[in-house]
């Protein structure tokens, strides 16, 4: 890494802040610390972070509509606080673009990973247009169309190959069921996801060595998939 | 008065005497078998037996005055003539009087008729055998013209009865419509039944699993035998049959219980048996029997309704309640455990300063606190929901409630000094733990809604035996809109939803807590804040503090 990221936090409760912040602190990331929307929005447009953890509980601005107007502006890395109960809300904000969700209680681990991942994803994207993703033993090579694991190629149907290169080419993020839907048959199939169930099922046989326990295509329940690039 | 086999309550012969009288009354133990209405009690009807016997004896003199004129004025008059005349007369009386005593009047006037007016005069021979056709003829137009006249007299009568029971039906419909309460339903509907019938005794039967529910109405109360309402009932579930005659479902039965005639009429819904009606005292016709146990049918199955409206209205809004509990408390629960769990983290991390762990250890202990903060507003909301709260007053100084109060939140109040202002010096009898609590919930209220620095000026007075105390803060005051619904369960301001505190429990305890006291509780917006104020009844002593506080008088348990 060349610079220490600069992480936006926001969340108005007090505590929070105080126990969230000397721990991203320690762990080598530059600070600031907003407790409403309008902080989030000023402090996000004086000095633009390199992530930014969003709550979606604010005072004064929907989280979601935070989310949607940071969007507008920048592709920055969004990772959502979000409470279990409030599965609407958070899949509201990954609707809008939010890279991934922590749920409320979260330990530290879970969070310092999240914001890993995210950043991780950033960076490969700058260093990479390379046109081509290499996942554990999966190379994806988007211009040929092809998909090899180590030297045997995977034969994918036109479909099976849309879905996965957009898996792919967002990995590491939360991509919900509705802009996946979106994005392969268009915005009239969104209500479907049964199209979705059976698509991914037809891929996972092909490119995970395990079908029932996938690597590469993993289920968020209730919210998307996420494509992980590299396993921990 | 009508014959006497009219009173004998049993249909077959109610029918003989429907065909011939035009009328079918039943005796629901009364001696006057017209009864349909006041108009037509007893004492109407004995007055009516000598009022038909003067008007019989007017007819007869007027057919005396006819005859004596008519002989006056020619030898021998012209029969027809005659005959018309007295059965003017007889068609004048009979209007007024009852079919006997027309049919009397009839026979005397064709006797008279006979002896006075056709040859040979004062005999009842005789003379032309044609006479004997005309005296014959007479004598038949006569007595019908009688019917004629008394059974219209009767239908005018049987109406004026209908009218009345139409009446009382409709009083005892707009009594059913009225009746909101369930509970009581179907008690109120007995009492109004005998009411509006003016009948001695009813009661409603209604089977429940093997035993029968019974509610009465009226002066009287008889025991049921409840092999009767057995039998009764299972008459009625096991036949249906209408009776056209009588104009009724059969199926009613008459037990005799104290030398009281009931009469046993079951209740249908469409025609599915649903209970019982009992009812003695008044006669009512078997028709509007009928339909009176419609009407109670329905109304009974309103009542049903109207509980079983209550029951699921209460469950949806014990559901309701859940849901908001569960998602405040979800809020509540979860910032702290986050906080906790992250800072016991940082806590253990080798990186950490010593100043940074000691700054992140008492972060875990406020937000512990704040835990146990909603741990106690949590068991104290069971506690006002669990039944009525048992107060312990005994002899305190205002200032220890409202220490006690502050000692309670003190981890909230933190960023907002405090004011007291404590106007009395006389020791009040409360329950102090009572007080203090909803004391301490209205501080945590306005440190929530008031700006960080701001002061909350507390003060206490007593006046009228009555203890005061008032907590003003600085903040931006209550919204008009929220003002109505402040003390309710959950409620939380339009502007607060979005705050991260505050579970809209505070309040509710407060009230509920001040409730148990025979306490006030209610909130004004003043110019720079808002003002709450609890009022809580103390009996309030003179003696000096200094004597009362190493006295306290042994606490007393007031379960109320």
């Amino acid at each position: 890494m060349t610079h220490r990221p600069r992480i936006l936090l926001v969340d108005d409760e007090v505590a929070i802040q105080r126990a969230v912040g000397p721990l991203l602190r320690a762990r080598g990331y530059e600070l600031d610390v907003a407790g409403t929307g309008a902080e989030a929005l000023k402090a996000f447009s004086s000095l633009p972070p390199d992530l930014i953890i969003l709550d979606l509980g604010l005072p004064d601005l929907e989280g979601t509509e935070v989310c949607r107007q940071i969007r507008l502006q920048s592709p920055v890395p969004i990772v959502v606080l979000s409470a279990r109960g409030a599965e609407a809300d958070k899949v509201n904000a990954l609707d809008l673009g939010a890279d991934d969700y922590v749920t409320k209680p979260f330990g530290p681990e879970e969070l310092l990973a999240r914001i890993r991942v995210a950043l991780r994803r950033v960076q490969s994207a700058d260093e990479s247009e390379k046109g081509q993703l290499k996942a554990g033993d999966l190379t994806i090579d988007y211009d040929r169309r092809r998909v090899l694991r180590g030297e045997t190629e995977i034969r994918l149907t036109p479909k099976e190959f849309e879905l996965l290169s957009f898996l792919a080419r967002n990995h590491d993020r939360v991509l919900t069921h509705r802009i996946i839907l979106k994005e392969i048959w268009g915005s009239t199939a969104v209500e479907q996801p049964e199209h979705l169930w059976t698509l991914v099922a037809q891929l996972r046989k092909k490119i995970e060595p395990d079908a029932a326990n996938p690597r590469y295509v993993l289920s968020e329940p209730w919210v998307g998939y996420r494509f992980v690039s590299e396993t921990s | 008065m009508l014959p006497s086999h009219l009173r004998l309550p049993i249909e077959p012969r109610c029918l003989a005497v429907h065909a011939v009288g035009g009328q079918c009354l039943l005796d629901l133990g009364s001696t006057f078998p017209l009864g349909a209405s006041p108009a037509y009690d007893g004492a109407v009807e004995h007055q009516g037996g000598s009022r038909d016997v003067t008007i019989g004896t007017v007819g007869t003199a007027a057919i005396a005055v006819v005859i004596a004129v008519l002989r006056t004025l020619q030898r021998a008059p012209n029969p027809t003539i005659a005959a018309l005349l007295l059965l003017l007369v007889i068609l004048v009386t009979a209007t007024a009087v009852r079919i006997r005593v027309a049919i009397a009047v009839s026979v005397i006037a064709t006797l008279a008729f006979n002896f006075f007016l056709l040859p040979p005069f004062y005999t009842l021979t005789l003379a032309d055998p044609q006479n004997w056709v005309a005296l014959f003829v007479f004598l038949v137009v006569a007595v019908i013209a009688s019917q004629l006249s008394a059974a219209v007299r009767s239908r005018a009568q049987e109406a004026v009865g209908r009218r009345d029971e139409l009446a009382r039906l409709f009083d005892l419909s707009r009594d059913v419509l009225v009746i909101t309460d369930s509970h009581e339903a179907i008690s109120i509907l007995a009492r109004s039944l005998a009411r509006r019938f003016d009948l001695e005794f009813v009661a409603l039967a209604l089977p429940r699993d093997h035993n029968w529910d019974v509610f009465e109405g009226g002066a009287r109360t008889l025991a049921l035998d409840t092999r009767e309402l057995s039998a009764a009932f299972a008459a009625a579930q096991a036949s249906l049959e209408f009776d056209a005659h009588a104009g009724t479902y059969a199926g009613h039965r008459t037990v005799t219980i104290e030398g009281l005639t009931v009469r046993l009429v079951p209740l249908r819904v469409g025609t599915k048996p649903t209970g019982i009606l009992a009812a003695a005292g008044r006669p009512v016709e078997p028709g509007t029997l009928d339909t009176l146990a419609g009407v109670v049918a329905i109304a009974i199955e309103r009542a049903h309704f109207l509980e079983e409206r209550k029951q699921a209205e209460l469950t949806r809004q014990s559901e309701a309640l859940k849901t908001t509990l569960l998602a405040s408390l979800g809020h509540d629960l979860r910032t702290p455990l986050t906080a906790i769990r992250v800072a016991a983290t940082n806590v253990k991390a080798p990186w950490m300063t010593e100043s940074a762990r000691v700054e992140q250890s008492d972060l875990i202990l406020a937000e512990a606190e704040r835990l146990t903060r909603l741990f106690q507003n949590i068991l104290e909301m069971a506690r006002i929901d669990a039944g009525p709260i048992a107060t312990e007053s005994r002899l305190v100084h205002p200032s220890e409630i409202i220490a006690a109060a502050r000692s309670q939140v003190e981890q909230t109040l933190h960023a907002h000094p405090l004011d007291v202002h404590i106007d009395t010096d006389v020791p009040v009898r409360v329950d102090p733990r009572l007080t203090a609590t909803a004391v301490a919930h209205l501080l945590e209220n306005a440190a929530q809604y008031a700006p960080a620095g701001t002061v909350i000026n507390v003060s206490a007075g007593v006046s009228n035996d009555e203890l005061r105390i008032t907590v003003h803060d600085h903040g931006p005051g209550i919204d008009p809109a929220d003002l109505p619904h402040l003390f309710e369960r959950f409620y939380r301001g339009a502007a607060a939803k979005t705050r991260a505190s505050g579970t809209g429990m505070g309040l509710w305890i407060a009230r509920g807590l001040l409730a148990a006291e025979q306490g006030h509780i209610w909130a004004e917006n003043r110019l720079d804040g808002a003002e709450f104020t609890i009022a809580v009844p103390a009996l309030v002593t003179n003696v000096p503090r200094s004597v009362t506080t190493s006295h306290d008088t042994p606490a007393t348990h007031t379960p109320r």
